[in-house]
């Protein structure tokens, strides 16, 4: 008997104690699309999870991997009833989900990664690489022996078709008669079909890539053949040390503890999200040039690089590695003096795209369907 | 390019990424011929491929990666056995679990695998190709030619009249499904340690699949499993080949449809005559 008022009594410290606990930490929910395995996206968000755990004491974080696209909503629940104040969705797929679950919860707080749709209790956010492309794309015009670059894209979809068209512009800056040819695979993930399309595209004549797949396939078959290539989203060069010439880093840490920390401070609340979108470029420090972190080009090319020189309208006549390294500055200041999507830029079928002296805004950038001139295969939906 | 040069680059992509489908299929086509359709093969590779990447990271050997596998392959096969040979559950369901079962322990065990280099791997075009070849000519002469063949065979079509005949059906079929899961495990390997090389959670994205359908399409035949399996290879590669010509949405399905295709259509009445007739039925001695 006695042995039961030590456990009441127990249980009763404990219920007063937990709400204590509770009004100091955040507690914030991460739905991830795929697995945390990955090496890709689902990898580094987890890894942003992970860090921004590390840097923020009073941060508590639960996540639950490879959930589909259409089922997230009871997720959400799931993680509300567990005490998350804060969820995030990092899939584009989540969006419709996760508004119809902002607004049955009002007065809990939502973000989601890669969409447009928000609400006064919902916030979106992205890490974009589109600048980090077109210095690749840079590096890839000096680079390539054929005058034809290689870039294996996930899906026909303008988030991929910015990134391509920024490599296309950037290798055409450098050599204005290179070609960028393309291969869909329309996976996210896919070693197999990104192996033989990689295959195909050495086939065609083609000796540097770039690509859009969760893993270092590209990068591997490459270097198998002695060929160069640029990393995407994780660190590769250490799959290929002598063959990756840099590539896209993204740190999606330094959104997460920005707007946690908004929330933690009572800056960002269930009633002020409507216009909170993060579109974090290069000067936010939430992508990063290269295949290594701290690492923007590989010194295994930087003499190839200083050997090919270019003639830029702004800086003269220029190395193409002090070209990418003057871009890099000029992106990553807070002033951007500099953007690839400066007019006056024509599609490959001509049409004027970015009038002269304009910029493209970020509702045009995250629509773009047109493709780039130089880039050569096919395009669905060309306008 | 020459069409000479076509020919052959085609060629030898369709060794590379036919190779492991070759293992998987030949595997699944012993285990189905004696009687126990093993829809696990997804579970069973991606187990192998971890289990490979593992060790060949850890002892620098990949050819002791690749018998690890083996045995991992071999292992996983043994849970089905048990469940779909002992228990007599149905082996559709038990299939499919260990599919999942694969691929959610793979996912597992294999954190902090991912993103790390392989120094010491296997070339593509390796033994591993000649030995499937070799392998799909012995397992035709196997059964057709010899007195295991038609054990194996019997205990698939009538497993009755096998056990009359004083054949012990659970060994049969024990040692068959575990031949398919050594197999299985054996082209994970090859996956992680040549095709790849590399681990990523979810790697075999759906080979395994691919695998039970050549097996089924090939009328259990192991020398059309070569042909289908170097078929699909062709055909995968060249999807990616043709999309400078032909619309990538169309060319998407291409492997797909056209090795299917291509398998029913020369299969004529043979089809029938393959489907081992006691196919996914438990066998209860004294029950018809």
């Amino acid at each position: 008997m006695r042995r039961i008022y030590l456990v009441l009594a127990l249980v009763l410290i404990a219920g007063l104690a937990a709400p204590g606990a509770a009004q100091q930490k955040l507690k914030a929910g991460f739905i991830y699309v795929g697995p945390i395995g990955d090496y890709g996206w689902t990898h580094a968000h987890d890894e942003g999870r992970r860090l921004a755990q590390q840097r923020l004491p009073w941060l508590e974080t639960i996540y639950v991997e490879s959930v589909p696209e259409g089922q997230v909503e009871p997720f959400i629940e799931r993680m509300i009833q567990q005490g998350a104040r804060v969820i995030f969705t990092t899939s584009f797929g989540f969006m419709d989900g996760t508004l119809a679950a902002a607004r049955r919860y009002p007065n809990h707080i939502f973000a989601h990664a890669s969409g447009f749709k928000r609400n006064r209790n919902m916030a979106t956010y992205m890490a974009d690489f589109y600048q980090v492309y077109y210095l690749n794309g840079l590096m890839a015009g000096a680079l390539t022996r054929t005058g034809r670059t290689a870039y294996v894209g996930a899906f026909p979809i303008p988030e991929v078709k910015r990134h391509l068209n920024a490599f296309a512009l950037g290798v055409r800056t450098v050599n204005p008669q290179a070609t960028v040819h393309v291969r869909w695979i329309f996976e996210w993930f896919n070693p197999a079909a990104a192996k033989e399309a990689t295959e195909a595209l050495i086939a065609a004549g083609a000796d540097v890539f770039a690509f859009t797949e969760d893993s270092p396939t590209v990068v591997q078959v490459a270097a198998r053949r002695n060929l160069p290539s640029f990393g995407h989203y994780s660190p590769m060069q250490k799959f290929a040390p002598r063959h990756v010439v840099s590539g896209q880093l993204v740190h999606w840490d330094r959104i997460y503890i920005d707007f946690l920390s908004k929330i933690y401070a009572g800056r960002y609340t269930a009633d002020n999200l409507a216009d909170v979108d993060y579109w974090w470029l290069l000067a936010e420090k939430a992508v990063e040039l290269g295949g290594e972190p701290g690492v923007p080009i590989n010194p295994a090319f930087r003499a190839a690089l200083q050997a090919a020189r270019v003639s830029t309208p702004d800086l003269g006549r220029v190395s193409v590695y002090d070209l990418v390294m003057r871009r890099l500055a000029q992106m990553s200041a807070p002033q951007m003096t500099f953007d690839p999507f400066t007019g006056p830029i024509r599609d490959r079928k001509g049409v004027l795209r970015v009038p002269a002296g304009k910029r493209l805004t970020v509702g045009e950038l995250t629509s773009m369907e047109w493709a780039a001139p130089g880039v050569v295969g096919p395009w669905p939906k060309e306008p | 390019m020459d069409e000479g040069g076509w020919v052959l680059a085609t060629a030898i992509r369709a060794m590379a990424l036919g190779t492991p489908i070759l293992w998987g299929t030949l595997g699944e086509i012993v285990a189905e011929r004696s009687g126990v359709i093993n829809l696990g093969v997804e579970g069973m590779m991606i187990l192998g491929a971890l289990a490979a990447f593992v060790v060949a990271q850890l002892t620098g050997q990949p050819a002791v990666g690749l018998g690890v596998a083996a045995a991992v392959g071999g292992a996983a096969a043994l849970l089905h056995a048990f469940v779909s040979i002992t228990l007599r559950a149905n082996q559709y369901v038990s299939g499919l679990a260990l599919t999942m079962f694969g691929l959610g322990l793979a996912g597992l065990l294999g954190r902090g695998w991912e993103g790390r280099p392989l120094l010491d791997t296997l070339p593509e075009i390796s033994a591993l190709t000649y030995a499937g070849l070799g392998l799909a000519a012995a397992l035709w002469a196997v059964f057709y030619h010899t007195r295991w063949g038609i054990v194996l065979r019997s205990v698939g079509e009538m497993p009755a009249a096998a056990d009359a005949l004083g054949v012990n059906v659970a060994l049969v079929r024990y040692l068959a499904v575990a031949f398919g899961g050594v197999m299985a495990g054996a082209a994970g390997a090859f996956l992680s340690l040549a095709y790849r090389p590399a681990w990523t959670e979810g790697m075999t994205a759906g080979m395994g699949w691919i695998v039970i359908a050549i097996a089924i399409f090939a009328a259990w035949d192991p020398l059309r499993a070569v042909a289908g399996a170097l078929l699909f290879g062709a055909l995968f590669h060249l999807s990616f080949r043709l999309q400078a010509w032909v619309a990538p949405e169309l060319l998407k399905m291409m492997p797909f449809a056209f090795t299917i295709l291509a398998l029913a259509a020369t299969a004529g009445g043979r089809r029938g005559q393959g489907a081992p007739e006691a196919l996914g039925v438990p066998y209860v001695t004294g029950e018809r």
